[in-house]
């Protein structure tokens, strides 16, 4: 797929018939090739089932050899019986370390490992498509996935096989091991990534020994995405092994893990692709809260202090990850951040963008924050009330209109005393509002007259006028145009000073509530 | 205005608001009857009352609005019975006559939009005959006598004798303090004259101010209120406005709003709540200070953990204690 030229592109989006012809192209790549050059067949051997036990053993390795022999894909024509002869008998060998006990021996671990390592550790292509957006196209899948795809049924099966001893793998199985499986993780293919999430997890959960190294690692990944690259594909699915993780955290959380949360997960919310993961990091965030409650400030703190600015998408998953933190959050945290997030909240109530407005307005349909807020109504009125109030008069949109007013109706039926007031000083503030725009009008209209009639002042009187000597020390000679201006200026300053002073004293008296 | 002419507007209102009371037996009918599917009760109608408040505070609409729609609605009631499944229409259709007296036009809601917002079962068409049946029973005229003209002229002529009164007296809180009582069908027993008066003597406790009180007996002297009058509906106006600001919040009944929103946000809503797929895997404290039992399993979703479907892990029989304790790092 080549990048698209600007001809063929409508207001910056591609026209629909080229999207239409990319589409046809099922894209496929690989990086995988054949060290020789001459064709090398495979000659097929007796299945195994059909072995006698003692030579069971040596056919297992001979076929694991076997299936060292790597195939190219891209070419669909060559070498296609031998390609069928290994795809059989890598099914075969998933079948037998499946159903089989007493097959995983000492000397077979090696073997395996190097048939594992031979068939998927490999750079990944670079992407066709610089462009790729995962929303939007078509990934490229793995040329070699008849082979490949057996290859991590079989890793997973020998991983979960009852007779699997992690102290003879962690031999093969090492960091250089997983840091290669880790690279996998940004392949475009999600059939891949599915298989590698699965299989990170076990190896996550059967050594031990690596915990530290893979957490290490994944720390890197993120950090690397969110502040070099932004480029990584595997992200979702890396998270959603750290949800399992996270979940099995004891307590009290070590302080290494809720570094990981402050300087990792939470600004891993500012990526551009977040709509790809957000669901896993949600999730993610949420368990540590479950684990840790008194998390909660710096999470929100952090969460609010990255809220998008720019991106309504965004804003909209922002606020279901906050329903979902505050569906579990305990009512003493919530005192804590109910003023900084409520002043975020009915910021997004008075959004143009109608999905935002509705997600926020949305809370108020949830029993549980209603609880808390009714708690915290003395707190929490105040800040929505202005904005709620304003929205239901100005608000283009009718379904908003009409949230408005069920969330109003709420806030009032909790407290109808401070509900009162509120309405009370926000209709003073409005008519005193209105009053200073009046102020504001009749003080321009004087200046204008003002202007016409100084103006006729400066040409009888060029020389008196206090302020022009302050202002033309270094204009004298050239710029009459400056001189009168600047008069006019002072003369209007002086002028206007009494009016000035007025309106100052009515700013200076504070709203009361 | 000069205090002598507010008096005798004081008068005039006096004489006249004896048109505008409900009929009391009708109001004590409502008042004894049960939660029942074929009649107003007490309850019905001051929850009604309430919704009235909520639109007339969100279209913006004076408390006058509010306070004369409150005396159509409670003259209708008591005198013609109705369905609950009709009050909601004609409370609205009360609430619009009203608006159209007191608001100036353009700041008139649609009946279309009053209905939208309100969450009402009925048209605008069913609106619109309701109006007019209304108007015919109750022989519809623009000015009522309400109780609020009262606290108006109160609020007036305490503010003529006392220089800062302005300050002391607030006709805002006043008239929250009416809406307050209006909420509760009692109220609409009283004379205005007298529920407008106990609300300014409240206020006036409240504030203790020798001189308002001065004025307040004034008035009632005046008007001829007797002291027994008085004092019935200030205790009963001073035990409303206790209830009213209790810190004990009514529990919003919000199952009763519709929440509506887009089909985007609605899909969007539950995506979510999605069940993991990974089992939990347990975090091992591999402390030295720590014994190998209380490093059992901190199991947190109830799924099985790996190690124990697996069998080889670390803590079986296969893995020696000595190599356990010196691969720390997990």
């Amino acid at each position: 797929m080549s990048a698209i030229s600007a001809s063929e592109k409508v207001d910056g989006f591609t026209r629909k018939s080229m999207r239409k012809a990319q589409k046809q192209r099922k894209s496929q790549g690989s990086s995988q090739y054949r060290t020789q050059s001459a064709p090398v067949e495979l000659s097929p051997l007796p299945q195994l089932k059909d072995a006698p036990s003692t030579e069971q053993q040596e056919l297992f390795t001979q076929k694991l050899q076997q299936c060292c022999m790597l195939f190219d894909f891209m070419d669909s024509v060559t070498d296609l019986k031998s390609k069928e002869i290994k795809r059989a008998t890598l099914n075969e060998l998933v079948d037998y370390v499946s159903t089989n006990r007493g097959v995983l021996v000492e000397t077979t671990y090696p073997e395996i490992t190097t048939m594992i390592c031979t068939n998927i550790f490999r750079t990944l292509p670079p992407s066709d498509n610089p462009d790729f957006d995962p929303e939007e196209d078509e990934p490229t899948l793995e040329a070699s996935w008849p082979h490949v795809q057996l290859v991590y049924e079989f890793l997973l099966r020998f991983l979960e096989n009852p007779d699997f001893q992690p102290s003879i793998a962690k031999r093969h199985i090492d960091q250089k091991f997983v840091l290669q499986l880790l690279e996998l993780f940004d392949s475009e293919d999600p059939r891949e990534r599915d298989f590698l999430k699965t299989i990170l997890h076990r190896i996550y959960g059967k050594f031990l020994g690596l915990r530290a190294f893979i957490r290490k690692q994944i720390n890197n990944i993120f950090l690397r995405f969110i502040y070099e690259t932004e480029h990584f594909n595997g992200v979702a699915e890396l998270l959603e092994i750290l949800g399992s993780i996270i979940n099995g955290f004891a307590l009290p959380l070590k302080a290494e893990h809720k570094q990981f949360l402050m300087k990792v997960l939470i600004p891993l919310h500012t990526a551009k692709a977040l709509a790809l993961f957000h669901a896993q990091l949600a999730y993610c965030v949420v368990q540590f809260l479950e684990k840790d409650p008194t998390l909660t400030e710096p999470v929100i703190r952090g969460l609010l202090k990255f809220w998008p600015k720019t991106c309504s998408q965004k804003e909209v998953m922002f606020l279901g990850e906050i329903e979902e933190i505050l569906d579990v959050i305990e009512p003493t945290q919530f005192k804590k951040i109910q003023e900084p997030l409520f002043k975020q909240i009915s910021k997004c109530v008075a959004n143009p963008h109608f999905q935002v407005a509705e997600r926020a307005l949305y809370f108020w349909n949830n029993e549980y924050i209603l609880s808390l807020i009714e708690e915290n109504i003395d707190k929490v009125l105040p800040i929505m009330f202005g904005s709620l109030y304003r929205i239901s008069k100005e608000h283009w949109n009718p379904t908003i209109v009409a949230l408005v007013y069920n969330v109003l109706k709420t806030l009032m039926e909790m407290n109808c005393t401070l509900f009162d007031e509120l309405t009370s000083s926000y209709k003073a503030d409005r008519q005193r509002e209105k009053k200073k725009e009046q102020e504001r009008d009749e003080l321009w209209k004087e200046l204008d007259e003002l202007r016409l009639s100084s103006s006729a002042l400066v040409q009888n009187n060029s020389h008196g006028l206090p302020g022009v000597q302050n202002n033309n020390n270094n204009n004298n000679s050239n710029n009459n145009d400056t001189q009168d201006k600047s008069a006019e200026a002072a003369a209007v300053t002086s002028e206007n000073k009494d009016p000035d002073d007025s309106v100052a004293a009515n700013e200076s008296s504070p709203c009361a509530k | 205005m000069d205090a002598f002419k507010l008096m005798k507007e004081l008068r005039v209102n006096y004489e006249q608001e004896a048109h505008y009371l409900p009929r009391e037996t009708g109001l004590r009918l409502i008042e004894s009857t049960t939660e029942d599917d074929s009649r107003i009760s007490a309850k019905c109608r001051d929850a009604k009352v309430e919704d009235v408040w909520s639109l007339t505070s969100f279209f913006g609409y004076s408390t006058q609005t509010f306070v004369l729609a409150v005396n159509l609605l409670d003259r209708f009631l008591a005198m013609i019975r109705i369905q609950p499944k009709h009050l909601s229409c004609v409370s609205v259709s009360c609430l619009h006559m009203a608006a159209k007296v007191t608001e100036e036009e353009c700041n008139l809601a649609p009946p279309v939009e009053l209905i939208r917002i309100g969450q009402c079962r009925f048209t605008a068409s069913d609106l619109c005959r309701m109006e007019k049946i209304v108007a015919e029973k109750l022989n519809f005229k623009s000015k009522a006598v309400t109780a609020l003209t009262f606290l108006d002229l109160y609020h007036q002529i305490a503010l003529s004798h006392c220089t800062d009164g302005k300050e002391i007296l607030s006709l805002e809180k006043l008239e929250a303090q009416l809406k307050a009582c209006l909420c509760r069908i009692s109220f609409s027993k009283a004379k205005p004259s007298v529920l407008a008066l106990s609300l300014l003597r409240q206020e006036i406790h409240a504030v203790q101010s020798e001189d308002m009180l001065e004025i307040a007996c004034h008035i009632q002297r005046h008007l001829k209120i007797t002291d027994a009058e008085l004092r019935l509906w200030s205790e009963r106006v001073a035990r409303r406005l206790s209830d009213y600001s209790s810190p004990e919040c009514s529990k919003p009944n919000h199952r009763k709003l519709q929440w509506i929103v887009s089909r985007r946000t609605a899909q969007n809503l539950h995506s979510y709540r999605t069940v993991p797929e990974l089992p939990t895997i347990p975090e091992h404290c591999w402390d030295e200070s720590e014994s190998e039992d209380s490093c059992e399993d901190v199991m947190s979703s109830g799924e099985e953990s790996l190690s124990s479907s697996l069998g080889s892990d670390a803590e079986g029989p296969y893995f020696p204690l000595h190599l356990r304790r010196q691969h720390l790092h997990a």
